[in-house]
């Protein structure tokens, strides 16, 4: 399952559990009676508790997961990503003015090696943007911002051959919606 | 430095002379365009070993390599002295790694790269690794690798750039061009090598007040004044509130409410 | 609250009178930006195929100043008014905020309508700086200007609200420190240590927005170049924060009013002192959760801001919802919209807060960041959280002041509508953030299609919020003002 879908399942199950606890108690504001205090204070450190508890876990489960990249692999290829208002440039080689970065957004698409890890370094020649990698099928599968000054490394490594577009994912200008590049992944023997 | 210089400009006289259309021939090769590139596995003869291929030096460990050529009066012996010092200086990686000082002189014997050798000091250094190649293997190696050398009849010297590879696995991981290694240049080059990786570098340019600075030598970000500008917003609030509350006015002084 | 109008002081009839007045603004505000909404929806659902997509970017810009400027002045007048309860705030403050935002909204409305000045409401750096002739410079310097009103005007109410705080309370009692301490004395209410909290870190907020104008200002003069990386820390420090503490107020409010439904009393516990106390200390780095994506901020800065983002759901949230049940279950609780609105605000807010821890974790927001689930999550604690709340506020204190009879069926009927539009348009933004699609696009390219259908779905249901809103709301505001113009005639 994609994780958008795990996210959405667990936003629903928790969303839910808490719509049916508010539902109960709703009901239940009716025929007035005291509390006993202490009942009450056991409860709420039992809620705090588990609401900790069930934080830290979360926590521990999702911070090894960051997207940054570590670790010493050596990618296999480096794709060069500049945007620019509005048109995402990619290029095997450095996009350093507007001139490569024109040949680069209307060039033919760079080819990736399937399975293999490719390293993308954004940048960006104007504002911000955000470098967005769509699946074929188009879902989005990660991304990282494109700011001017700053390159920032993405790694990759995508299963699936086909041509793979780039949505801009930071609000860049009027064209921001039809901002666009793509690059294409081809099996891996042909490389 | 300087005299890389005037063998560049040199380099780049000669070239529009011949009206060759290279990609800018006179400049040190761009890092970008030969980064993670495979390294061609070429045999080398090192000073008091049996010949051995390139692998046989970066299978168990990272490999610096740097080409010099012996008569050099110009960068190569200021720059193999600088990588020298900074060898000493930057914190070595749990691993370890070798340096590689392959001559693309086709004159340069064993005997003088073992006399630069010791020129530098180098020569007990069992890391330090000084060693001719044929000259086919040098070139396929320049060639991989965007190094350039050529031969200046009038100055009878080689035009060349100073440059350091970071070779790892046979794959080139960094590529420095410069007239001098610095300690702090040399431990990013290491800290590539040992699989550190820096998910982001600012581009060099006249920014004022960052908020990270990345320090090359520890690999890690340092606060910069942009930093200070960040935390300046919490700081006011938090006088605003003293000076609105004054915690030192004596308690007594507090207005009663009316209708409290 | 003193119940008759005329036995009312003329320092009381002041207060009633900009109160009434700050709610007919907040809630016409609020009807006129969710046409700019339905709009939004109907453009990306190409219900405009002629319209060029800068009138899209332009809406979206003034939508969300609009809604962002309405529910923070909105709270803030609700804080107020409550306040006066305990503490003396200066009507004069209040109405020169009053001012002060009618004249930065004009100008922001000229500056996007006009100027066709289309950002965003966060104007991240360097874009206004890019006008691609779509919109000239005067546009800029307008917008710019406005906000510097907006930010001078709001921080005099602010620091006039601490001030009347600290005119009876120290800062140790406000903050509640002696409580933590163990004493029970002097009592501080949960609204006065809330506020208190909320308006330092509100300080901080316009000050960083403050950073912001001048920093923009030294770039656009040349004087230095501006590191995007710290602009766009600033920006969300003061974004985020502004949003943020417009639901903290709301929840300062909740505290205040809902004891009065239930028949028990709500007092500052050790646990709440605790929760707000590190609200304090935590609010001002969770905004980091904005920055995932910009691989160039320190790894540890990432596990901060996901750390603070997390905790600081706990000490807010856990402890208020907790409280709120507790404090409502077989209280004999007295059941009228307000009080509807207050409960069904507080689910809400709940709600939208899972939406956002989920999202502010690194791994998620990798594939949520910047897609629609981000609107959907801050819809959700806004629409169905605050602006619930302080449409509580405005309700019962109409109600109070002109006291007309009550159609509590109408009321129950009113409340599910609302919630079916404002739920039905929010899932629309949540499907469309699990299925990839980009937030602010003014139309959707061929690999999210899909959004097209959501954002017709979306405008269907919004109709609906809509429409009720005004229904609802016209009532709301035929009482604010009756209960404005009695206070006119006996003053
Ligand atoms: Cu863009």
């Amino acid at each position: 399952m994609i994780p958008q879908y795990k996210a959405l399942f667990a936003f629903l199950i928790i969303t839910i559990a808490a719509t049916a606890t508010f539902h109960w108690v709703m009901r239940n504001t009716g025929n007035r009676k005291p509390l006993n205090p202490e009942a009450v204070s056991k409860l709420r450190g039992r809620f705090a508790i588990t609401c900790t508890l069930l934080l830290v876990a979360a926590l521990a489960l999702t911070l090894p997961h960051f997207p940054y990249p570590r670790g010493s692999e050596i990618p296999d290829k480096v794709v060069f990503v500049a945007a620019k208002q509005f048109a995402f440039g990619l290029s095997e080689a450095p996009i350093a003015n507007d001139a490569q970065w024109e040949a680069a957004s209307q060039g033919p698409a760079v080819r990736i090696p399937a399975n293999r890890l490719v390293e993308f370094r954004v940048t960006s020649l104007d504002v911000n943007h955000g470098f967005g990698v769509y699946s074929p099928g188009g879902t989005l599968l990660a991304q990282t911002q494109a700011m001017p000054g700053y390159v920032n490394r993405l790694r990759l490594r995508l299963r699936n051959p086909g041509r793979y577009p780039v949505l801009c994912m930071e609000l860049c200008g009027m064209e921001h919606h039809s901002m666009r590049g793509v690059f294409e992944v081809i099996p891996a023997d042909k490389d | 430095m300087t005299s890389a210089r005037i063998a560049a400009c040199l380099a780049a006289g000669l070239a529009s002379l011949w009206g060759q259309s290279e990609v800018s021939p006179n400049q040190p090769p761009n890092e970008d365009l030969y980064l993670y590139h495979s390294v061609p596995d070429i045999a080398v003869q090192p000073v008091g070993k049996p010949a051995t291929p390139l692998s046989g030096l970066w299978r168990d460990r990272p490999l610096l390599i740097t080409m010099v050529f012996t008569r050099c009066a110009g960068v190569c012996y200021p720059f193999l002295r600088s990588l020298r010092a900074a060898t000493e200086l930057a914190a070595k990686p749990p691993s370890g790694y070798r340096v590689l000082v392959l001559s693309f002189d086709s004159r340069d014997t064993v005997s003088d790269m073992k006399a630069a050798a010791s020129g530098i000091g180098a020569g007990a250094d069992e890391d330090w690794i000084f060693a001719t190649a044929a000259e086919e293997s040098v070139r396929r190696l320049a060639e991989a690798t965007g190094f350039w050398f050529r031969w200046d009849g009038e100055k009878r010297q080689f035009d060349h750039p100073a440059v350091l590879l970071a070779v790892k696995n046979g794959r080139l991981v960094r590529l420095f061009a410069g007239g001098r290694i610095t300690a702090e240049s040399l431990g990013s080059v290491l800290r590539d090598l040992d699989g550190g990786f820096v998910p982001s570098y600012p581009l060099a340019d006249k920014t004022s007040f960052r908020c990270f600075q990345y320090n090359a030598a520890t690999g890690g970000y340092s606060l910069d004044w942009g930093a200070l500008l960040l935390v300046l917003p919490g700081t006011i609030a938090f006088l605003a509130a003293l000076l609105t509350f004054r915690p030192w006015r004596r308690r007594g002084a507090r207005a009663p409410f009316p209708a409290a | 609250m003193p119940p008759s109008t005329l036995a009312a002081d003329a320092g009381t009839l002041r207060l009633r009178r900009n109160t009434m007045l700050w709610a007919l603004t907040a809630m016409a505000l609020f009807l006129v930006s969710t046409l700019l909404g339905l709009f939004l929806r109907l453009f990306q659902g190409n219900a405009f195929p002629a319209v060029e997509p800068v009138w899209f970017y332009s809406s979206l810009t003034l939508h969300a100043i609009i809604m962002v400027g309405a529910w923070f002045l909105g709270s803030m007048a609700g804080v107020h008014y409550l306040l006066a309860r305990y503490v003396q705030p200066s009507s004069t403050a209040s109405e020169l905020a009053m001012g002060g935002s009618v004249a930065g909204v004009v100008l922001i409305a000229i500056s996007t309508l006009l100027g066709k000045f289309g950002v965003g409401w966060y104007f991240l750096f360097p874009l206004p700086l890019y006008p691609n002739g779509v919109w000239l410079p005067w546009a800029t310097a307008v917008f710019f200007a406005g906000l510097a009103i907006l930010a001078v005007f709001w921080l005099i109410w602010v620091l006039d609200l601490l001030r009347a705080i600290a005119r009876r309370y120290s800062l140790s009692v406000a903050l509640g420190w002696h409580i933590l301490r163990g004493a029970k004395e002097p009592e501080v209410p949960p609204l006065v240590l809330i506020t208190t909290v909320s308006l330092v870190v509100v300080t901080a907020a316009l000050v960083a927005a403050a950073l912001v104008l001048l920093l923009f200002l030294l770039h656009w003069s040349g004087r230095a170049r501006v590191d995007a990386l710290l602009m766009k820390n600033l920006t969300f420090l003061f974004g985020h924060i502004i949003v943020n503490i417009t639901l903290y107020l709301g929840v300062a409010i909740l505290y205040e009013m809902l004891p009065a439904f239930a028949g028990r009393p709500w007092k500052t516990s050790k646990l709440v002192a605790i929760a707000w106390n590190a609200v304090l200390l935590l609010v001002l780095f969770a905004y980091l959760h904005h920055l995932y994506m910009d691989f160039a901020q320190p790894r540890w800065v990432q596990v901060a801001g996901q750390t603070a983002s997390y905790f600081l759901s706990l000490p807010a949230a856990a402890v208020t919802i907790f409280g709120v049940l507790a404090l409502i279950y077989r209280s004999g609780f007295r059941w009228t919209m307000a009080s509807r609105l207050l409960v069904c605000g507080v689910l809400g807010w709940v709600i939208g807060g899972i939406a956002a821890v989920i999202d502010a974790t690194v791994a998620v927001n990798s594939v949520f960041h910047n897609t629609l689930w981000v609107p959907a999550h801050f819809h959700t604690y806004y629409l169905m959280g605050v602006v619930l709340m302080v449409l509580a506020f405005f309700d019962h204190l109409s109600r109070e002041l002109t006291r007309p009879d009550t159609d509590v069926r109408a009321a129950g009927w009113t409340l599910v509508l609302l919630l079916a539009g404002g739920y039905g348009f929010l899932a629309m933004f949540y499907y469309g953030g699990a299925t990839s699609v980009p937030r602010r696009f003014a139309t959707y390219p061929e690999e999210t299609l899909q959004g097209v259908i959501q954002a017709r779905v979306a405008a269907a249901f919004v109709v609906v919020l809509f429409g009720t809103l005004a229904v609802y709301l016209s009532r709301v505001a035929a009482r604010c003002l009756r209960a404005f113009a009695d206070c006119r005639n006996a003053s």
